[in-house]
């Protein structure tokens, strides 16, 4: 009884202590301060966690060639950023520098968060440098043709495969869709093996439209009037023969496969292809090791002109709202120059947006990524842009239709449905979207 | 006040089994509590045993069981990922949370369980209405609040949500554990010369402990657990905590699995304690605050 008497006491007491120095000791908030002569800018990393070290590294080398200038990092992690930016933007307490993808760019402009980096641009020692294609992909998602974003790197979806277990079934990397799926009925010995695996989850649809596409070599995602190609006839074609796959080729859970699962089969090794981005190279790495896998861009169709869907920018962007721009923009500059951005992109295996970088020797070392470099730069490769400057492209290609999807993978829903009902929602977004900014 | 009461258990009768037989077993009784039970166990302990699998085998490793042993995976989480930061950072905010809840909880409960006031009723139903609103849609209000104080980036902020956002549950679990001790007590204390407080400290408190230890542990398994406001009201990385840290694992193009069960392993091990330590009064303490509440 005393004892529960004393404990209730001290429990007072520190509480009461405890709001005394919440209230003395409290943490502020907010963008860069000064101190001691140094200016401090806030940069939050979209992607936290696996490129924490690679950015950690970055920013001791900025910090060792700009002594006047210190870099608080932030690590977000990807599932969250969207709603962490909001929350900001709302609350008023951006960063100064931020990660972002072109893929959710639209949202941020469209709350005038950012700030435009097409003057910084034109007097930085990089312009020029940065690949004209990234640069138009960024531009092409803002109704105003600015440049909110500098970009940094740049994915390409491919194959990645096995190669032993290609070996051990007499099978070469397929070019062509018919090779693909010839390959991926000889590679599976169920249930002990599958060639293929299907995302049927999270995520699924962008990953089934660059495989119809890249089928089909329909080579724009609107046709002139402003319709939806989503649901051509090749399309279609293409869902049906990978609708069939399922359970024959692949695993069953794939229905409801996102990618951590798709990557967690690929690397256990039961599943011998499985179609994602560059990105995921380190995972394959730590599972297999570098020399027993591969990739390959995704097959030619019937056209004969290889067509890929392009995978969103990454870059940096500056904050509208941050009070040290010109510190903010030198770090962007120095993450975007040839070094930087060369460590940045060795490290995670991607595509990098500096012209220079391209040319170092460990992209030549690692054929996958030689490969995607010059299926990117090769003049006769079709580009199919997706519209991530329609405010509903992010709900119709994952709330609206992956679930239609995994219907078509039970059974439940013809691909022509599924495809017509995608289409609809696109051409309507997009009329709306010209009408807005007619 | 100081009568005692000498409850009898009645006494078991034991059957002896004839000499040279073995007992025989009620094979009904087997399939009707113990096999039930034991698949609930299997279905309920299956994740958890993956979850171990994941962090103590190597990475590519498709064993069933984590043979080879590694630790490498906890070295990652712990050292590269930052757990030993986000571990400190979620045990103050859970300690502190744990803290102002049971306090205000049990001042709370108390009012509402021993005075009539005018209104009450419709505090209670206004307690009740707060469980349905989602922390979510509180996120840019609490946001521009922790702001104004200077509290964005501290852990006072997710103290604070935490204890806010717990105490309408916790103070109507407690008025119901209050409202269970009689009232008599307290007054035969009061007779014998205590204050009302003193009565309240001597008396009602004692027997309020099952209440304490569910409020107490609700409190910070919540605030252990809580992902959202740990990321939205702290935007500097050493303040982050346990679940913003377990998140790091899963990237745009890449998930490590072994860090992700490894730090899985890591955030559950003080719950896990902390259910061992309390299970005994949790039941009796949850039971006794909903049925009398």
């Amino acid at each position: 009884m005393r004892s529960i008497t004393k404990v209730c006491t001290a429990a007072v007491a520190v509480l009461a202590l405890s709001v005394t120095a919440a209230a003395c000791g409290s943490d502020s908030g907010g963008a860069g301060q000064e101190s001691g002569g140094k200016t401090t800018i806030t940069f939050w990393d979209n992607n936290g966690g696996v490129r924490t070290p690679i950015y950690q590294e970055l920013i001791k080398r900025f910090e060792a060639a700009n002594p006047t200038i210190k870099v608080e990092y932030v690590g977000i992690p990807i599932a969250s950023v969207q709603q962490k930016y909001d929350t900001a933007i709302a609350g008023g307490a951006t960063p100064d520098v931020g990660g972002v993808t072109t893929s959710y760019l639209a949202n941020l402009t469209g709350q005038q968060a950012l700030e435009p980096a097409d003057d910084w641009l034109a007097k930085s020692p990089v312009n020029g440098r940065l690949l004209d294609s990234m640069l138009a992909s960024v531009k092409a998602t803002t109704p105003d043709g600015k440049l909110y974003m500098a970009p940094a790197t740049s994915n390409l979806d491919v194959v990645w495969y096995q190669k032993d277990k290609l070996s051990a079934a007499g099978v070469e990397a397929p070019k062509t869709w018919d090779e693909f799926f010839t390959a991926v009925g000889k590679l599976t010995k169920a249930p002990d093996q599958y060639g293929w695996t299907i995302r049927g989850g999270a995520g699924s649809i962008f990953q089934l439209l660059a495989e119809a596409y890249a089928y089909s070599g329909v080579p724009e995602f609107f046709d002139a009037s402003g319709k939806s190609t989503v649901n051509d006839p090749k399309n279609v074609e293409l869902v049906g023969k990978i609708a069939a796959l399922y359970k024959k080729d692949t695993p069953e859970a794939d229905v409801t496969n996102d990618f951590p699962k798709m990557v967690a089969q690929f690397t256990s090794g039961k599943v011998a292809m499985m179609h994602h981005n560059l990105g995921s190279y380190n995972d394959h790495v730590k599972a297999f090791g570098a020399d027993k896998i591969d990739a390959f861009p995704m097959p030619v169709g019937a056209t004969g002109k290889r067509t890929i869907v392009a995978n969103p920018v990454d870059g940096f962007a500056v904050f509208k709202n941050s009070e040290h721009k010109e510190a903010a923009w030198k770090f962007v500059e120095f993450l975007l120059s040839k070094e930087s951005n060369s460590y940045w992109n060795q490290q995670t295996g991607q595509i990098p947006a500096n012209k220079d970088a391209q040319g170092d020797a460990w992209l030549n070392e690692r054929p996958y990524l030689k490969n995607a470099v010059s299926v990117l730069a090769d003049p006769q490769t079709a580009v199919v842009s997706p519209p991530y400057y329609l405010p509903q492209f992010s709900s119709i290609t994952k709330a609206d239709t992956e679930p239609l999807f995994q219907k078509v993978l039970l059974g439940q829903m013809k691909p022509q449905e599924f495809l017509d009902t995608m289409a609809q929602k696109l051409t309507e977004a997009q009329a709306e979207w010209k009408q807005a900014h007619s | 006040m100081a009568t005692e009461t000498i409850a009898r258990r009645p006494e078991r009768v034991r059957v002896q089994a004839a000499p040279g037989r073995r007992p025989r077993r009620d094979a009904g009784r087997v399939l009707r509590l113990y096999v039930p039970l034991a698949l609930y166990l299997i279905f309920t302990l299956v994740p958890f045993y993956w979850m171990i699998v994941f962090a103590l085998r190597p990475t590519g490793s498709t064993a069933p069981v984590p043979w080879p042993i590694t630790f490498e995976h906890f070295a990652t989480v712990w050292n590269d990922i930052g757990y030993a930061t986000f571990f400190v950072n979620s045990a103050i905010v859970g300690a502190l949370t744990l803290l102002f809840t049971s306090v205000i909880a049990l001042m709370g409960g108390y009012a509402l369980a021993r005075f009539r006031f005018r209104g009450r009723t419709l505090f209670m139903v206004a307690l009740l209405c707060t469980q349905f609103i989602p922390g979510a849609m509180m996120l840019i209000p609490l946001f521009s609040i922790f702001r104004g104080l200077g509290l964005i980036n501290s852990l006072w902020s997710l103290v604070i949500a935490d204890t806010v956002f717990g105490l309408p549950l916790s103070i109507i679990l407690m008025s119901g554990f209050v409202a269970a001790v009689p009232f008599q007590v307290e007054e035969a204390a009061m007779v014998d010369g205590c204050t009302r407080t003193r009565a309240f400290f001597a008396v009602v408190l004692p027997q309020l402990r099952p209440g304490l230890i569910a409020v107490g542990s609700f409190a910070f398994i919540h605030a252990w657990n809580n992902f959202l406001f740990a990321l939205m009201f702290i935007s500097r990385q050493d303040n982050f905590t346990i679940p913003v840290g377990l998140s790091y694992t899963i990237g745009e193009y890449s998930a490590d699995f072994g860090a992700l069960a490894a730090g899985g392993v890591v955030a559950a091990v003080p719950v896990v304690c902390v259910f061992a330590v309390i299970q005994r009064y949790l039941v009796h303490g949850i039971s006794a605050g909903a049925v009398k509440g």
